[in-house]
């Protein structure tokens, strides 16, 4: 059920009016039953993958904290969480990453075993991640363990967040989906606001910017002289329409009351690589954040691997070497975490690579700026330090958009070597054809701005949502049909496509 | 009292909102042929109605049709018309007390092959529906899954350019209920109240040779099977007959599509036995030498007929029709 969907927004509707007629002691309950709804109208076929990462993350969760209340020794409690992550990545290894490893099993050793078409259920990834936090959690005492099944199943299926995220923390979002929340105007009226800006940036800019993309990289030849243009409007469809999805999945969350954790805050304002993906799929780089590089980075290999490198690299570097190492591991497990393939590592390899080189350049990068009489604070600095990283961002959507990196290869060749900005107007730009290509290039321009603009407000902490929906009920309402009716009047007339990160 | 006055409110604009959209689907939204065409099948019983995609909206004339065997009949083909529309616009007619004495299909074997995305054209049938059950049914079977645009602002699907420079025009058609085709001819083309188009002659030179397109039996989808043999059972179920035709094509497509042409055709033919409804093609056997397969005949190599090719092949397939046990 797409998010776009009639059928969807008829099951939001009536799943809100069931939440708030519903007693408040089941009102998790009703929420419960329509995500399983919800979860089961992708095919029942899927209902085995949820079920397993639920029951798997609830029996060790609980095997966890019975040991801990025992006492039991450290080394039992570490075998156990052990296999209790073990066997939570077990089902997502299978379904996303088992055809990859057979590929290439074959290609290094010349073999022929038999390739396995794996169902690939909705928001696999999403919830298995949320789910080993849990449990991480549980284990390290910063969350005690749900004892009551149901419950727990609610964390792991509620449904606006299941196929995009954003990944929760069971402390935050839990104690909330539990809740019974008290029908709230206020909050209605946020979230529907959230969720039409969000359809907005789908579907005015995100979908309008995507005919460019797909045409560009459907036939690279064609239109090599306007790949650069092709991958500025991929990192605007892309951030338009994973961060548009994310509005109305959180927008869906206000309308029953409950807060999910915000997934971007203004990345192309980012000033560096490190600051970025502070900003860029918040909720996956926390994760990552807690789960992998602090345990990385507090480790007893990574510790001997720091005194060795201090030893070899002198005090300054050598301490930064660790945490440079970490990050690499870190972005590298991102990348894979987008799909099993080569362009993923790559991805991943690079986002790594250029935040361990930061890291590693910081106080050669210090003196410079102190020997220029940089101080970091100038407004020019500023700015070219948000368009310096815009554009090493931007580089690397080319590995992202491509299907191989092969491909990616031959459309960087492409970008720096033709450029001719009529072929642009050779593209079909929706049901209007190459005759609505201006205005389609407009409607994106337009559109940017407004979507910078409304960015900026908030970096400089205006709440726009606030500021609506704390104006008179009539002007809250027209700003509510206005924006509804541009997207009648300027979305995207071209075969309509399902948010990218659905798909992960 | 004060709770009272909120839903008064809630429900006020709610009021608002819907009379909003509903004055700019009235306004924007234009009149297509296609709501010429339901409004006469839900409103006038005809003797035939024709269904199927555009080779049958353009090759078959129901009035020349009627000089030849005095059956009134509606063309209500289209391009991009499914099984699944065909079937749902037959519920419309039984509902509404206009079912046909019988049904023809036009079957153009593109429209098995493939299954229609979401979203494509839907909203042509969809929104001419009269408030029915069918229109519900068809809501159900088919908006649902599409975007919530088609449901809030049917007009997206056309230029904003293009409904507001028709939008006087739009207004006067839906304010005075017209229904007639005035105003649908273009350049190349000239509508017809039975709902056939007339297309004018086009000089063969300007074909290409890639507009040449085949397909063979094992491409077919099974679901737009299935709504085929929906309609074929709810046909007998009501009592219409039903007759399934394949319009002739140029004899450079036949000779280029030739193999997966033939066993299309077998594949059809051996279905409609199956299923006990007579099946003419008229690109094979007796039925080929009956009609013009001439390259100067047609509008492209896909099979579109100029008018008085159409008009011809009308008048031959009225007689087929006729003899037809």
């Amino acid at each position: 059920m797409s998010l776009i969907s009639n059928a969807f927004i008829l099951f939001v509707v009536a799943a809100v009016c069931c939440y708030y007629l519903a007693p408040m002691k089941i009102r998790w309950v009703v929420l419960l039953a329509f995500s399983y709804v919800y979860y089961l109208a992708g095919g029942v076929r899927y209902l085995f993958f949820i079920l397993y990462s639920t029951i798997v993350v609830y029996l060790f969760g609980l095997a966890i904290d019975h040991l801990q209340k025992k006492n039991a020794s450290l080394k039992t409690q570490k075998r156990v969480i052990t296999i209790g992550i073990v066997a939570s990545f077990l089902m997502l290894g299978i379904v996303k990453y088992l055809g990859f490893f057979t590929d290439l099993l074959n290609t290094v050793f010349d073999t022929k075993i038999p390739g396995m078409t794996v169902l690939f259920p909705l928001g696999i990834s999403f919830y298995t991640f949320q789910s080993v936090g849990y449990l991480l959690d549980v284990y390290w005492k910063k969350a005690e363990a749900e004892k009551n099944f149901f419950r727990f199943a609610l964390f792991i299926s509620f449904f606006p967040q299941l196929v995009q995220g954003p990944i929760g923390n069971y402390n935050r979002l839990a104690p909330q989906l539990i809740t019974p929340h008290k029908f709230s105007s206020e909050a209605i009226c946020r979230g529907l606001m959230r969720i039409i800006w969000g359809y907005a940036k789908k579907m005015i800019i995100a979908d309008w910017a995507g005919v460019f993309v797909d045409a560009i990289w459907g036939d690279p030849d064609r239109y090599n002289g306007i790949v650069l243009f092709g991958l500025i409007f991929y990192g605007i469809q892309l951030y338009a329409d994973f961060s548009g999805g994310i509005d109305v999945v959180i927008g869906i969350g206000n309308l029953f009351g409950i807060r999910m954790d915000e997934n971007f805050r203004q990345p192309y304002l980012a000033t560096s690589m490190a600051d970025f993906w502070k900003r860029w799929h918040i909720t996956l780089g926390e994760w990552m954040m807690n789960y992998v590089f602090y345990p990385i980075t507090l480790s007893g290999w990574m510790t001997r691997f720091s005194g060795w490198s201090r030893k070899v690299f002198g005090k300054k570097t050598g301490r930064v070497v660790p945490i440079a190492l970490a990050d690499f591991i870190v972005f590298f497990l991102v990348g894979i975490w987008h799909g099993a393939s080569w362009k993923y590592v790559v991805y991943g390899l690079v986002n790594g690579g250029i935040i361990a080189f930061s890291e590693l350049m910081g106080n050669r990068y210090r003196s410079l700026r102190k020997t220029l009489h940089i101080t970091g604070k100038e407004t020019w600095f500023h700015i070219f330090q948000i368009v310096r990283t815009y554009i090493i961002v931007n580089l690397r959507w080319f590995y992202d958009r491509s299907d191989t990196v092969a491909e990616g290869n031959y459309l960087v060749k492409q970008a720096f070597s033709h450029f001719d900005c009529s072929q642009l107007f050779d593209i079909a730009a929706g049901r209007g054809g190459t005759a609505f290509v201006p205005t389609a290039l407009l409607i994106i321009t337009v559109g940017c701005i407004v979507m910078v603009a409304v960015g900026i407000l908030k970096e400089r902490g205006t709440d726009l949502y606030q500021k609506i929906t704390a104006l008179p009920v009539p002007l809250t309402v027209a700003t509510y049909m206005i924006l509804l009716l541009l997207i009648g009047t300027f979305g995207s007339t071209a075969v309509l496509k399902g948010f990218i990160y659905a798909q992960f | 009292m004060h709770n009272f006055k909120k839903i008064l409110l809630a429900m006020g604009i709610v009021v608002v909102c819907f009379l909003i959209l509903m004055a700019a689907d009235f306004v924007l939204y234009p009149c297509t042929f296609m709501r010429s065409d339901i409004h006469a099948i839900s409103t006038t019983t005809y003797d035939d109605v024709f269904v199927g995609t555009s080779h049958g909206k353009m090759n078959i004339d129901p009035e020349t049709m009627e000089e030849v065997d005095g059956r009134t009949g509606h063309n209500l083909c289209v391009g991009g018309e499914y099984p699944v529309d065909i079937l749902y616009m037959l519920e419309l007619m039984i509902e509404t007390g206009h079912a046909p004495k019988r049904v023809v299909y036009e079957v153009s074997p593109g429209y098995f092959v493939r299954e229609k995305e979401v979203g494509n054209n839907y909203l042509l049938f969809y929104h001419e529906f009269p408030i029915s059950v069918t229109k519900f049914d068809y809501f159900r079977a088919t908006l649902l899954k599409c975007d919530f645009r088609t449901l809030l602002f049917p007009w997206y699907e056309y230029d904003i350019s293009y409904e507001l420079s028709h939008a006087q025009e739009t207004l006067a058609k839906k304010i005075a209920k017209d229904y007639s085709e005035e105003g649908f001819a273009t350049e190349k083309q000239k509508y017809y109240a039975s709902g056939f188009i007339e297309r004018y002659p086009v000089d063969p030179s300007s074909f290409e040779d890639d507009e040449v397109e085949e397909w063979f039996p094992e491409d077919i989808v099974e679901k737009n099977m299935q709504d085929l043999s929906d309609i074929i059972r709810l046909c007998k179920e009501n009592d219409i007959d039903f007759v399934a035709i394949t319009t002739p094509l140029p004899d450079q497509t036949l000779e280029e599509s030739g193999e997966g042409n033939e066993a299309l055709n077998n594949y059809y033919s051996d279905f409609f036995k199956d299923t006990q409804v007579p099946y003419i093609n008229f690109n094979y056997n007796e039925y080929y030498d009956m009609t013009e397969h001439e390259i100067e005949c047609y509008t492209d190599l896909d099979g579109h007929m100029n008018g008085d090719a159409a008009r011809d092949f009308s008048g031959v397939l009225a007689d087929v029709l006729q003899k037809l046990p």
